[in-house]
């Protein structure tokens, strides 16, 4: 697969995400132990696995958020963080630039929604897209209002992060990376933190997001949105993938004893 | 109310040497600022030397009274044969020394920004000095800015101490008088009425920027 390769510009690689051999420790403690996930262009790959198995870490170190001191990652066929030398075969880091530059094709969502709360909802979504991309600021208005339309929140424009719910914050902060034109979208457990109630309208912005083709790695603890959403479920535990596949087979007949507890007991706590 | 005839005679000289005192706090202030922000970045971003620096030096500044301080340059300057006039080499001592305390309030005020606002930054592809100048800079001033009001006050109360050294300002002026008067208590309360009023008006500001930041603005 040599248009797969990591480092060689191909014309149109078929994964858009792309990670081999992923190891990162904290101290003695290794969070990721090896881990391979690849994500064909416009898939969505839904990550479930108990507490503490190394799904966050995962996604940090897909944008170098958290550095790794094995494997490479590489989206749309660009390294980012980390590029393979042609002669030696050795890794190297890549320049803090570079990486900066990389991050921008990547959009993150995080658990606790991070808006900037000196900043109102337009300015939090324009920021990034007119002073790091050199957007002009009518287009990027455009576009935010565009995106706050889809999420559903076109009125609260000039309101601070601080005035809004929970659930419209972490739209907010999905339209806010989307407004970067990223090619992938990363979701740590962004409902986690929400009042039940406020889960599905963020749903149904990400339904909608993956509907529309674009790539996603989504943590989370909604297995509903797992099997109706995701191409392919992956389940971590310890650091590794234990086991991955399509959602209809990994929730009805897992391989694994260890996702069928991890579902079983998951079931047990959700249903009532 | 004659009494106080000593204080209405000399009003205009005590208001005059507190114009005096803001002068000198306000020259202070402005490189004090400057030099504690540069040592707050150059703590917490500078290599290994240069923190160590910055801590070594807070740390010595931060041990010694002003009084000394002043003293000491007063008395040094002219050995080392540099031509500053006095009211200049007051203002770099009071800078250099609330430097210390600046650099202090505004690595407070950087460090406790939550590591997932550096994040949010980080993944929207800001670099470095980006992330300082969109998202952390304005929230750390804003965090900073209670203290660093307080601090404000707290300086001007310290340009007392200048007329040790011969300057002129608000405690030596309402000294002069009192030697003319022989009316201390009257002078010196006006006197401590001033420097009230000048820290009481800053410390309601402080106040008031406190409020906003509790208030999530
Ligand atoms: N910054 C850090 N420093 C030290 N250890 C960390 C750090 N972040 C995570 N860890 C450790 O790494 C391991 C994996 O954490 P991680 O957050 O990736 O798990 P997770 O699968 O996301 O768990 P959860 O479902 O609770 O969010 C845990 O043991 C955690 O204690
Ligand atoms: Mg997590």
């Amino acid at each position: 697969m040599p248009d797969t390769e990591p480092g060689r510009m191909a014309t149109m690689p078929r994964l858009m995400l792309e990670m081999r051999g992923v190891a990162k420790r904290f101290g003695a403690n290794e969070v990721l132990r090896g881990v391979s996930l690849s994500v064909p262009r416009g898939q969505t790959v839904v990550v479930i696995g108990p507490s503490g198995s190394g799904k966050t870490t995962l996604l940090r170190c897909i944008n170098m958020l958290e550095d790794y001191e094995a494997g490479i990652v590489a989206v749309d066929g660009v390294p980012i963080g980390y590029a393979v030398d042609e002669k030696s075969g050795r890794r190297q880091r890549m320049a803090e630039r570079a990486i900066a530059a990389a991050r921008e094709t990547i959009g993150i969502v995080f658990q606790s929604y991070n808006l900037f709360p000196h900043m109102s909802v337009l300015s939090n979504i324009i920021a990034a897209p007119i002073r790091v991309k050199g957007v002009s600021r009518p287009q990027a208005e455009t576009r935010a209002r565009e995106l706050l339309a889809m999420v559903g929140l076109s009125d609260k424009e000039k309101e601070y992060p601080a005035r809004l719910s929970g659930g419209q914050q972490q739209r907010v902060a999905i339209a806010r990376a989307l407004a970067m034109e990223p090619k992938i979208m990363l979701f740590d457990e962004v409902t986690s933190a929400l009042d039940p109630e406020l889960v599905g309208e963020v749903l149904a912005a990400m339904r909608q997001l993956a509907r529309d083709g674009m790539t996603m790695v989504v943590v989370t603890h909604e297995m509903s949105f797992a099997r109706d959403v995701a191409d392919r479920v992956v389940f971590m535990d310890g650091g590794v993938i234990v086991e991955e596949g399509p959602p209809e087979t990994m929730f009805s007949t897992p391989k694994t004893e260890r996702v069928r507890q991890f579902l079983k007991r998951h079931n047990d706590r959700y249903r009532i | 109310m004659r009494t106080f005839a000593p204080l209405i005679h000399g009003y205009w000289y005590l208001l005059r040497g507190a114009g005096m005192t803001l002068l000198m706090a306000g020259a202070s202030v402005v490189p004090a600022t400057l030099l504690g922000m540069l040592f707050a970045l150059g703590q917490i971003f500078g290599g290994r030397i240069s923190r160590a620096a910055i801590v070594t030096y807070i740390f010595v500044v931060r041990g010694i009274p002003l009084l000394v301080l002043l003293t000491f340059v007063y008395y040094l300057l002219p050995l080392t044969g540099i031509d500053l006039p006095p009211f200049w080499g007051v203002v770099l001592v009071m800078a250099c020394y609330y430097a210390a305390f600046m650099a202090e309030v505004f690595r407070a005020g950087i460090l406790s920004l939550p590591q997932a606002q550096w994040d949010a930054a980080r993944g929207l592809g800001m670099n470095r000095r980006q992330m300082l100048w969109i998202v952390i800079f304005p929230q750390a001033f804003r965090l900073a800015a209670p203290p660093f009001v307080n601090l404000c006050a707290n300086l001007i109360k310290a340009t007392s101490l200048v007329s040790v050294v011969g300057l002129w300002e608000l405690t030596m002026a309402s000294r002069e008088i009192v030697e003319r008067t022989l009316a201390p208590f009257q002078i010196f309360i006006g006197a401590a009425f001033l420097y009230f009023c000048m820290c009481f008006a800053l410390s309601r500001y402080g106040k008031y920027l406190e409020g906003r930041v509790l208030a999530g603005h």
